[in-house]
């Protein structure tokens, strides 16, 4: 009887956080270890209600920071980018002990790595240190959160990580990256045979502008400014050629959200949606559909070494949605998401582990709608925020 | 289909565990080729969860005769307390 009663509350107990697509490292956080095709409840505490401001979603781990400063990791912890002091997969939401006493404002995933800054500024750092990209000084892997003694007397603001690689940014408006170097992404190399770097190192390259986000993902990185102009270097989103240095990209655009994947990357400008590159694992690049407007837009930058060929790339813009406002957007390796000022949830890209959480495994050129169920219309009206990891996609109602 | 992506050999990790050279693959897994596979000229790492392959851009002659991995096996993680 009590446990019928029990299953009963439970069943009016209203899911206020999902997640879908792989899941064979317990990254779908909902207490198993396979693929979901349909939105899952993310086991994450219920006192996290309305508390969760961002998930950072990694090769196969993931991050839940809430409002108050407190996190939770789960997924692949095969090399310590949990932060628990072990090597385990965790498939459900566990918060981090060692931060009890701290107060986090900043998280980011890599493919195997995890970052924290603290409200006073300290970077902490856990996982795979292979290419350096703990910034420690070596390259030893790290159970437990760990602070870069680099930047203990300096103040770190925001933090982005990509494959292997990791970016900072400071208070004072400088921006730092270490980890792989193999493609440019964490600024230009001393010498060719350089392919990690181990200890932070300055990004020039970002004139007299407050830099207000960074992002990596791949070997892509990107930051944002005030007046909203995109610097992107790293691996060539669109091309062969690689930079080494941030260069400034579709300067004719005020850009308010970024969103980047591994070989294509979405922007939000005037409510407006673009994507620039391209899903890789199709065979054909899609056309997203026949009023879609591709543009050729020039990339401006400091430096003049670069060829023509390698200044110029596709942005295409994506279908409004049904008349609504784009309100935020994701990117996972090969799949993207989109929220609108509704509180709608959209998915597109690749679908092969169920990660756009549209019932079935199929790839999908245009926005398709998620339902997340009997969402009360108290929920349904609230806000709700999309994250993706490499392969999986999660979504948590903001309030 | 085509592959997924092209990516040097250098650019890939050994795993001892696996017994071959990984490199991530977007679904979360690792793409993976075995030194017999090396040695026989082999060029496509495949995932094990899912459709994709890479194409891996090797010299051949460094596999030919080759019984122990050629690079440096990645450090182990460490607690540190």
């Amino acid at each position: 009887m009590e446990k019928a009663a029990a299953a009963a509350e439970e069943e009016h107990e209203e899911t206020w956080a999902w997640t879908w697509g792989a899941g064979t490292d317990g990254q779908l956080g909902d207490g198993g270890f396979q693929d979901h095709h349909l939105p899952q409840p993310l086991l994450l505490n219920p006192h996290c209600r309305g508390r969760v401001s961002f998930v950072a979603g990694g090769g196969a781990h993931a991050i839940a920071l809430t409002s108050d400063g407190e996190v939770f990791t789960w997924g692949r912890g095969t090399h310590g980018q949990l932060g628990h002091g072990n090597l385990e997969n965790i498939p459900h939401p566990k918060s981090v002990k060692f931060f009890e006493n701290s107060t986090i404002t900043c998280v980011s995933t890599g493919w195997n790595h995890s970052g924290f800054a603290t409200d006073s500024g300290q970077l902490f750092m856990c996982g795979d240190g292979s290419f350096g990209q703990l910034g420690t000084g070596d390259n030893q892997s790290r159970n437990l959160p760990f602070e870069v003694p680099f930047f203990t007397s300096k103040h770190v603001e925001k933090l982005a990580l990509g494959m292997r690689h990791s970016l900072v940014l400071l208070k004072d408006n400088s921006v730092y990256g270490f980890g792989s170097a193999r493609r440019g992404q964490v600024g230009k190399p001393a010498s060719k045979n350089q392919k990690f770097y181990n200890i932070p190192r300055l990004i020039d390259g970002f004139p007299n502008c407050k830099i207000l986000g960074l992002y990596a993902n791949g070997d892509h990185s990107a930051a944002l400014d005030e007046s909203g102009q995109l610097y992107l270097w790293g691996r060539a989103l669109v091309g062969e050629r690689d930079d080494d240095q941030p260069r400034a990209a579709f300067p004719s655009l005020s850009i308010c959200q970024v969103a980047l994947g591994w070989h294509h990357a979405l922007v939000l400008s005037g409510g407006e949606l673009y994507t620039i590159g391209a899903y890789r694992h199709q065979k054909h690049n899609p056309t997203l559909s026949d009023n879609a407007v591709v543009q050729q837009l020039n990339l401006t930058t400091t430096s003049s070494t670069h060829h023509e060929s390698s200044s110029i790339s596709n942005l295409e813009k994506v279908p409004s949605i049904e008349g609504e406002q784009v309100a935020q957007i994701a990117a996972g390796t090969e799949h993207s998401a989109l929220v609108t000022d509704s509180g709608a949830l959209f998915t597109w890209g690749w679908g092969e582990h169920g990660q756009l959480g549209l019932g079935d495994s199929c790839d999908q050129v245009v926005p398709q709608r998620v339902n997340l169920g009997n969402r009360s219309s108290r929920s349904s009206a609230s806000s709700l925020g999309v994250y993706c990891g490499s392969g999986f996609t999660v979504a948590v109602s903001l309030a | 289909m085509s592959a997924y992506d092209e990516v040097e050999i250098e650019d890939m990790e050994w795993s001892d565990e696996l017994g071959a050279y990984t490199y991530p693959c977007p679904c979360g897994d690792l793409f993976q080729i075995t030194l017999a596979d090396l040695r026989l000229g082999e060029e496509i790492a495949r995932c094990p969860s899912c459709s994709l392959f890479l194409t891996v851009v090797y010299n051949e002659e460094d596999f030919a005769d080759a019984k122990e991995p050629p690079q440096k096996v990645a450090p182990q993680p460490v607690a540190v307390a």
